[in-house]
């Protein structure tokens, strides 16, 4: 009928055009040309600059830098099943409200303040995709930082590094940021996975050569990373993996999975998850009167999640490079102090003895040395001083006495933490044995299959 | 063996929270004809309330029971101001409203109390038993007396109280309770009490041992769709015979079928996809007879 | 004034707006806009391709999904892994993501038969929360060597360039990405307006409306409804592919899953069930609803100062509760309630001229 169809069209198109005009309201012109459709060469080429820049367009090296503030952003899950991160943004918003009190960062002889743009991901990558799209081209931020997720950062690299924009100190100690060809990402100060695994291993073969090892891992790119690198390292060894089990990274349902690993007759146990699998994992672990030696990831390394661990959770083995926010011994160290006053001014309802908090703040505190470290502000440099840091000492609540490097041949920089041991009646954990220095060695220990993919 | 049963008790533990929460969407369904999406994020907040609560000092089985009573009285006001301007629409409208309630439940719980991780305590202490190395956990008798003391509470209320009747009266034919006199308002508004108040002790026990967090709910919800929808959506027998087929299906797969590892979720749906098939309103639903 | 005047006032006015229209979204949007806008319109007109998909299959067809995220899934990965691991272009994985996704709305149809209503809404809600199981599985071993464990992507940016064929003015990634999307809408509109005007239309609204009359007539009941499900995961499937232009990856898990299948479903029913148009308006509301609700989002309330955290957390509960006055005032979406609304107000002006005995006869 004539009559509808004309209706129909009517509406469509009135209410198209009314779209239309509202969001032709709002916005801003194209960039000039956006042919920058290319990739920056990456790889140690031999000069003094590792980073091949020659790709990179100019126009936007600075973008960020209005008058003495620079914009940096992140995508992180403030909802959804991982949103305890959120401590993180907790810990850095308080250190960067502390360091702009102070006047700011100091690069190239003038002071910045800095601006953190905070997104939500809910840990999918398609939003973390969106959101940094949004913080380079709509918000226009120097730099992202603090990114988190191994999966996340997959799933950008590509544009930040057609962009040349640095995705700085990412939460996630996977290996695959020191692929050559990607030189725009730099990992954070957290383990590196198979850091975490040869350490442990390492500590396997000096009490307990012949261990059975029992494996719960993941079913993400972060569990395939200790899956992978534990398979690696006990190649050769009396060391043995006689059963391994994967759970649904989207939840932390693991109680089944356990109890199966519990029977295998296994006298060790590998914990390759996160959040809450891990304390799951040690209930379920307990309640199956299983009582394992017991290495978590130090992505679990929270107050919190140990508590919750209960009894299971007594004499778990775990790795940090940053002092436990929860000893009362760590209570008059100066760094210590300073953080739980800061934090406690600037982030209230922050809880200031948690390790995830403690994570973000001492993260923001290496953000401002590779800033200082780097002679002009504009992308290239930022990343260059990055990749190239000669040694970060001291920043946030760091273990004292360690250094973190990189350079053109390591492109890594938390090789150098503590093992730990939790103790329930305590409440806190305690460190293990000396400083664990395995500077430079990450890209030894990794499979090739994952640093190259 | 022993393995075996350890698994079919974890089985029948998740299986008994999945069982509760689909009585809930049972109770709901029956009297006002809704699938309600929402019934986990209401369990999530009445969750989060005593969590409130127990942080103020009051013992935590009397903040459960507060949470409930508050839970209770929610529900029905829910119904009543939420529900009942569109109960006559058609069905894709009230899952938008349910949809639009979850979205807005759980956001405002995070924004009221916080999104971090929450540690619930516990209601009652956590212990294993071993009998002939079968692991029985105090988490699953505990989580299966509940549901079966849900069960007997309802069974004594809508069998053997006028109210109940009433009640079922208008789970049956509405119209013809109408005509007949029953308050059909307030039978309403009390199958949503009712499924808040059990969703309210649902959530707080099983959110108990792993942390109370913005997401706790989510996945707890869609086995309990499965579950209900197993056992037939008008039968609040099938829905706690669904939701333990469901839990322990779910634990002997994971032990079991290595095939099927990484996808376990293939077999309980599979399942349920199985028995539509044959009962096409499930195991317990009654079959809809349409008049030509 | 006289019936053939309103016409034909009605009639100009129409292809003036058609022009604006044409040029708005064909060449002002993509060409003056920088590419998040471009890549938002983008995400826009898939979720419109997939709603208008699932409104066949629901709103004329009457068999709810829940599930359609699964679908799409398809599509995605479909045309993600055969460009990222074999390097294919873009527009030849179409037909393979069609064909795959139209293969799968077949497997499911054909149960679907047998499971009415409620049940099928929740059997859909179970494929649509084993999808991302089965990447996981599927995606890293068998088909995807250089994939990780179920992502797949970023793809780099010279695999999505457009190709060498089109026009120059789509120069930019992203301009392809919007262009591809905008012509994948406008075909599955012309698609759609097609079929429902066809006697498999009609046969679909009978078949929703009173399956065993419709039976009595001769109409075959499984053909109707497994084409039906077909049609719609094909829609999917295609809107899938776009995806993968437009976020560059393919990513599966329960939640994004779960949450396209709802977002699909409250496009069809905030546009309008059974509308042609209702599913793409909702489509627009849906996406740019979260851009819309933190813009307006007063920084201040009472003094209290709202904190980005805050916004953030509370956008869902906003877009909810928005949701649930929708459905109080427009029950029938937006285009449903609008043609309502402008009937009786048009009714109201014509009133005085015309007898009460037509009133209610207005199609």
């Amino acid at each position: 009928m004539k009559h509808a169809r004309g209706e129909i069209r009517l509406r469509t198109v009135a209410l198209g055009a009314v779209f239309a005009l509202l969001i032709a309201a709002c916005g801003s012109g194209r960039s000039s040309s956006n042919t920058t459709n290319t990739t920056a060469g990456g790889g140690t080429t031999g000069t003094t600059s590792v980073i091949n820049a020659s790709q990179c367009d100019p126009a936007t090296a600075t973008q960020g830098i209005t008058g003495d503030t620079i914009k940096i952003g992140t995508s992180l899950p403030l909802s959804g099943t991982y949103s305890a991160f959120n401590a993180i943004l907790q810990g850095e918003s308080a250190y960067f409200s502390y360091l702009n009190s102070l006047g700011g960062v100091s690069v190239a002889g003038k002071k910045y303040k800095i601006e953190l743009v905070s997104k939500d991901d809910a840990y999918d990558a398609a939003k973390t995709s969106t959101n940094v799209d949004t913080l380079i081209n709509s918000d226009k931020v120097f730099a992202l930082f603090n990114t988190v997720g191994t999966k996340n950062n997959l799933g950008i690299r590509e544009t930040v590094n057609a962009d040349c924009v640095p995705d700085l100190l990412i939460a996630s100690g996977a290996v695959q940021w020191g692929n050559p060809k990607y030189p725009f990402m730099l990992g954070s100060e957290l383990v590196p996975y198979p850091l975490e695994m040869q350490t442990f291993v390492n500590y396997l073969k000096a009490n307990k050569p012949s261990a059975k090892i029992a494996l719960l891992y993941a079913n993400d790119d972060f569990g395939q990373s200790y899956r992978e690198s534990l398979q690696d390292l006990v190649k050769g060894t009396p060391i043995t993996i006689v059963k391994e089990a994967s759970y649904n990274a989207e939840g932390a349902d693991v109680k089944a999975q356990v109890t199966d690993l519990a029977a295998s007759g296994a006298d060790t146990f590998v914990l390759g998850g996160t959040l809450l699998a891990c304390p799951n994992a040690l209930n379920a672990a307990h309640d199956a009167g299983w009582k394992p030696l017991t290495y978590m990831s130090g992505t679990c390394v929270s107050k919190l999640l140990f508590q919750l661990g209960g009894d299971g959770a007594n004499g778990v083995l775990s790795v940090t490079p940053l002092l436990d926010p929860s000893d009362p011994a760590n209570g008059s160290n100066p760094a210590m102090v300073l953080y739980k006053q800061q934090v406690a001014k600037y982030q209230p309802k922050a809880d200031t003895g948690d390790g995830i908090v403690a994570y973000g703040w001492s993260t923001a505190a290496v953000l401002q040395q590779i800033l200082e470290a780097s002679p002009k502000l504009d992308r290239t440099s930022v990343m260059e001083a990055a990749r190239t840091l000669a040694g970060v000492k001291a920043a946030g609540l760091q273990v004292p006495n360690s250094t973190w490097v990189t350079s053109a041949s390591d492109w890594f920089l938390g090789e150098t933490f503590q093992l730990i041991k939790y103790n329930k009646a305590e409440g806190h954990t305690t460190a293990i044995g000396p400083l664990t220095d395995l500077n430079g060695e990450t890209a030894k220990l990794s499979p090739a299959s994952l640093l190259h993919s | 063996m022993s393995l075996f049963l350890t698994q079919v008790m974890n089985g029948i533990g998740s299986g008994a929270v999945y069982a509760s929460l689909a009585l809930a969407l049972v109770l709901v369904y029956r009297t006002t004809g809704i699938l309600n999406f929402a019934q986990g994020e209401m369990a999530l907040y009445s969750t989060y309330l005593v969590w409130y609560f127990a942080e103020r000092g009051v013992p935590v089985w009397l903040a459960i029971l507060l949470s409930m009573t508050i839970s209770f009285i929610g529900g029905a006001l829910i119904e009543r101001i939420l529900i009942r301007p569109v109960e006559n629409s058609s069905p894709l409208v009230l899952v938008i409203v349910t949809i639009g309630l979850f979205l807005a439940i759980n956001s405002i719980a995070q924004v009221q109390f916080g999104n971090d991780i929450k540690l619930l305590p516990r209601a009652y202490a956590d212990k294993t038993w071993l009998p002939g190395n079968v692991q029985i956990s105090s988490d699953t008798l505990v989580l299966v007396g509940v549901l079966i003391a849900e069960c007997a509470v309802l069974y004594l209320v809508l069998n053997r109280t006028k109210i109940g009747l009433a009640f079922r009266a208008v789970a049956s034919n509405f119209e013809s309770s109408r005509l007949v006199g029953v308050p059909v308002g307030r039978m309403l508004m009390l199958g949503w009490a009712m499924a808040a108040a059990i969703g309210a002790l649902a959530g707080s026990l099983v959110i108990a041992p792993v942390g109370l967090q913005g997401a706790s709910m989510q996945e707890i919800l869609v086995y309990a769709f499965a579950a209900a929808a197993l056992g037939g959506f008008d039968s609040p027998l099938g829905a706690v015979v669904g939701g333990l087929i469901v839990g322990v299906v779910g634990t002997l797969t994971t032990q079991y079928f290595h095939a099927v590892h990484d996808i376990e979720l293939v077999v309980p749906f599979g399942l349920i996809l199985v028995v539509l098939l044959v009962k096409p309103s499930g195991l317990f639903g009654t079959t809809r007879v349409e008049r030509v | 004034m006289t019936f053939e005047r309103a016409q034909f006032i009605r009639a100009a006015v129409a292809v003036v707006l058609v022009i604006v229209a044409a040029y708005v979204f064909g060449w002002y949007i993509p060409q003056f806009y920088e590419s998040s806008t471009t890549y938002l319109w983008a995400e826009a007109f898939y979720i419109g391709v997939a709603a208008m998909g699932l409104n066949l299959l629901t709103g004329y067809n009457g068999q709810v999904s829940i599930g359609h995220g699964a679908f799409f899934g398809f599509g995605m990965y479909t045309t993600a892994i055969l460009m990222e691991s074999h390097g294919w272009p873009f527009v030849a994985t179409l037909p393979v993501a069609a064909a795959v996704s139209f293969a799968v709305g077949v497997l499911v149809g054909f149960p679907a038969l047998r499971v009415k209503g409620l049940y099928l809404a929740l059997v859909t809600l179970g494929l649509a929360v084993l999808f991302p199981q089965l990447t996981a599985r599927f995606v890293p071993r068998d088909l995807c060597p250089t994939c990780g464990t179920s992502q797949v992507g970023e793809l780099a940016r010279s695999k999505l360039r457009p190709p060498g064929w089109v026009p120059h003015f789509i120069s930019a990634n992203d301009q392809w990405a919007y262009y591809v999307s905008l012509a994948a809408v406008v075909i599955g509109l012309i698609v759609v307006v097609l079929m429902v005007r066809s006697r498999f239309g009609r046969a679909l609204i009978a078949v929703r409306d009173h399956e065993a009359a419709a039976e009595t007539v001769g109409i075959n009941i499984a053909r109707v409804k497994v084409l039906a499900f077909a049609i719609s995961a094909l829609y999917a499937g295609i809107a899938g592919s776009c995806f993968v232009l437009v976020k560059r990856l393919a990513t599966a898990s329960s939640v994004s899953v779960f949450q396209l299948s709802i977002e699909f479903l409250v496009a069809v029913v905030v546009g309008g069930t059974a509308t042609v148009v209702g599913p793409l308006i909702g489509a627009v509301v849906v996406v740019f609803s979260g851009r819309w609700i933190s813009e307006s989002f007063p920084s201040t309330i009472l003094f209290l100062h709202i904190d980005d955290s805050v916004k953030n957390l509370l956008s869902p509960a906003i877009f909810g509760i928005g949701l649930i006055l929708l459905m109080y005032v427009l029950p029938d979406g937006i285009v449903g309630g609008g043609r309502r609304l402008t009937m009786s107000a048009w009714r109201k002006l014509r009133g005085r001229t015309s007898p009460p005995a037509l009133k209610g006869i207005d199609a």
